[in-house]
């Protein structure tokens, strides 16, 4: 008979493996389940189905380029260009889509052109609910990638399309969207909401998407482009450079 | 080979884990490119799947890091247990990741795939700690 402390090991070697075993299920299904739950609820609110895709594409054109608030660019740019927008309307969203990515590759990250956003939102409530969002992730800098992931994932108007859902799939890479989503009603937001309704009112904003440009810090005139298209943006922006 | 030895191994392991869960979670606060690859390594990042409940979980891999290293130091049976059970908790929810980044995101990060390897390696060194023949009651 072999003698008992033989037998010890194989007896204890069991119970440390179970234990670690019947631990690491634990551990292992309660994190799944704590990422299913958190997927499903964002999915619970009808997104439309390639946000995971758009962040991607917003790191690839406002990557390093610096953002302050309602800015984006450099704020030494000598000429400055400001776009009034509804985040429901159409042509807004062609020209986030067409002309901004090129405008931002060769004007503002080469430190030329400062864009500012100005938000209105007169086509409905799901207008006023995108563009706090998006001011909001101005309170931290992000107000660009948000912009752009909005007009992006543009919905038909007023049809629900702007979900909680939807701005959390912009959080990440610098944007806390949980803070975004609480401070959609910041003073800083009200602030920045009376300004472009104020500036808009102005000047006489008749519609959006409406630009102005001009020197930094000096009278901007309204663009009248013609076309929503980045050659239209070209032609505008290197004259008013070429000042 | 000693349990020394099998320490040592954890305790390294556990720090590259950590340097690339940090890392990862330093490119997300900092807004920095990940150095990536596949080119799903931002599309992953920017997912819902990134974070847990809000928190990221480049952020709990590098606390689970930390804690499977700082165990894998003490000698006691219970510590070896609780870094198998960690190590073992970490592949399983590193294949479920997996699996979710080629079925639902669509996109593969190489900074995933590292920590799946370096998890897998902790335990395989943790359960070889446990299994083995001269067992820790006789040794430790």
């Amino acid at each position: 008979m072999p003698p008992a402390r033989r037998h010890e090991p194989s007896r204890l070697t069991s119970r440390p493996l179970l234990a670690a075993l019947a631990g690491a299920v634990v551990v292992a299904v309660a994190l799944v389940a704590a990422s299913l739950i958190g997927s499903s609820t964002g999915k619970s609110e009808a997104t439309p189905p390639p946000v995971s895709a758009a962040p991607a594409v917003r790191d690839e054109i406002f990557r390093g380029v610096p953002q302050n608030g309602i800015t984006l660019g450099s704020p030494k740019a000598p000429v400055t260009l400001v776009e009034y927008a509804d985040l429901q309307c159409p042509y807004c969203a062609d020209w986030a889509r067409d002309a901004l990515p090129t405008i931002v590759q060769e004007y503002v990250r080469t430190g030329r052109v400062r864009l500012v956003f100005r938000g209105l939102s007169f086509i409905g409530e799901q207008s006023d609910t995108a563009l706090r969002a998006a001011l909001a992730a101005g309170e931290q800098d992000r107000l660009w990638d948000v912009l752009h992931g909005l007009f992006l994932h543009q919905g038909a108007e007023n049809s629900g399309w702007v979900t909680d859902s939807l701005l959390r799939s912009f959080g990440g890479t610098g944007l806390d969207s949980e803070r975004m989503l609480d401070s959609t009603h910041s003073s800083w937001v009200e602030g920045q909401l009376l300004a472009a309704r104020n500036a808009a009112t102005a000047i006489g904003v008749p519609g959006t998407p409406y630009f102005q440009a001009g020197p930094t810090g000096g009278a901007l005139e309204h663009l009248n482009v013609g076309a929503l298209d980045a050659d239209a943006f070209r032609r505008e922006l290197d004259r008013l450079l070429a000042v | 080979m000693n349990d020394r030895v099998l320490r040592a191994a954890l305790v390294a392991l556990s720090l590259a884990g950590a340097a690339v869960s940090a890392y990862v979670l330093y490119a997300r606060w900092a807004d920095a490119g990940l150095l990536c690859s596949t080119g799903g390594c931002e599309t992953v990042q920017s997912s819902e799947y990134s974070q847990l409940l809000g928190v990221p979980v480049a952020a709990l891999g590098l606390v689970g890091y930390l804690v499977i290293g700082a165990l894998a130091t003490a000698r006691d049976p219970r510590a070896r247990t609780a870094v198998a059970a960690l190590a073992l908790a970490a592949v399983g929810f590193g294949g479920y990741l997996l699996v979710v980044q080629l079925t639902v995101i669509d996109a593969v990060c190489d900074w995933c795939l590292a920590s799946d390897a370096i998890s897998s390696l902790i335990a395989v060194v943790a359960l070889a700690r446990l299994l083995r023949p001269d067992g820790w009651w006789l040794t430790a």
